[in-house]
């Protein structure tokens, strides 16, 4: 098992539940899991957020004044951070009305190089394809 | 040789505050970055990453690593010197 390629997929709402959440503490906690394997192992992790998940990456929420919480938002940044690979569905955004002036595009402010890339549904799709696992939150 | 606490590091990472599974993976990141025999510092106060994740992970590297638990601040030293 040399590197196993992981896809999370997020299609819910943030804050209704704790699902997509979970999804981005255990695309985040992935990366970590080559020190419990054998050597040359390894798993390389794709972030995809696509349908109502696309709402997941809204700029400017108000999970701790709201719900007194930590918000989708700040966990994206930290996903950023991490170099995590975070795609999010071109089609789906537009069919919110958003755009990526709308969204978390980068995490400059805490030290991210890596930034959201916008994409159709059919890259989102091909990442799926040629995953290991694909994990549904 | 010298204990790698009292070398010079190259450069300083600081976590503090920062919990599972951070710390490793921003350590990771900033090795990436250094050259071979470079040491780094870390200042970390979380105590599965300073003193299970992140010593496992330089044992897997093959890179020298010494933990200086600071009882008086809170938090760890931990200094690798990478491969």
């Amino acid at each position: 098992m040399p590197i196993k390629k992981l896809a999370f997929i997020v299609d819910k709402l943030p804050y209704k539940a704790e699902t997509s959440r979970l999804a981005l503490t255990h695309a985040i906690s992935s990366q970590t899991v080559e020190i419990y394997l054998e050597d040359g192992d390894n798993v390389e992790p794709v972030l995809a957020f696509v349908g109502d998940g696309v709402l997941n990456c809204l700029k400017d929420q108000k999970a701790l004044d709201h719900y007194s919480i930590s918000s989708m938002e700040m966990h994206l940044k930290n996903a950023l951070l991490l170099d995590l690979k975070v795609l999010v569905c071109k089609e789906d955004l537009e069919s919110f009305g958003l755009t990526e002036d709308s969204i978390v595009m980068d995490a400059e402010e805490i030290g991210g190089e890596e930034t959201t890339k916008v994409v159709p549904y059919d890259t989102i799709l091909q990442e799926m394809d040629s995953s290991d696992h694909i994990l549904y939150f | 040789m010298p204990e790698l606490k009292t070398m010079e590091p190259s450069d300083t990472l600081d976590v503090l505050g920062r919990v599972c599974p951070y710390p490793l993976v921003l350590t990771k990141k900033k090795l990436e970055k250094m050259n071979s025999g470079d040491i780094l510092k870390i200042l970390c106060d979380a105590p599965a990453s300073a003193e299970d994740s992140i010593p496992r992970f330089c044992e897997k590297q093959g890179c020298a690593m010494e933990v200086v638990k600071l009882e008086d601040k809170g938090y760890w030293e931990i200094y690798i010197q990478k491969k």
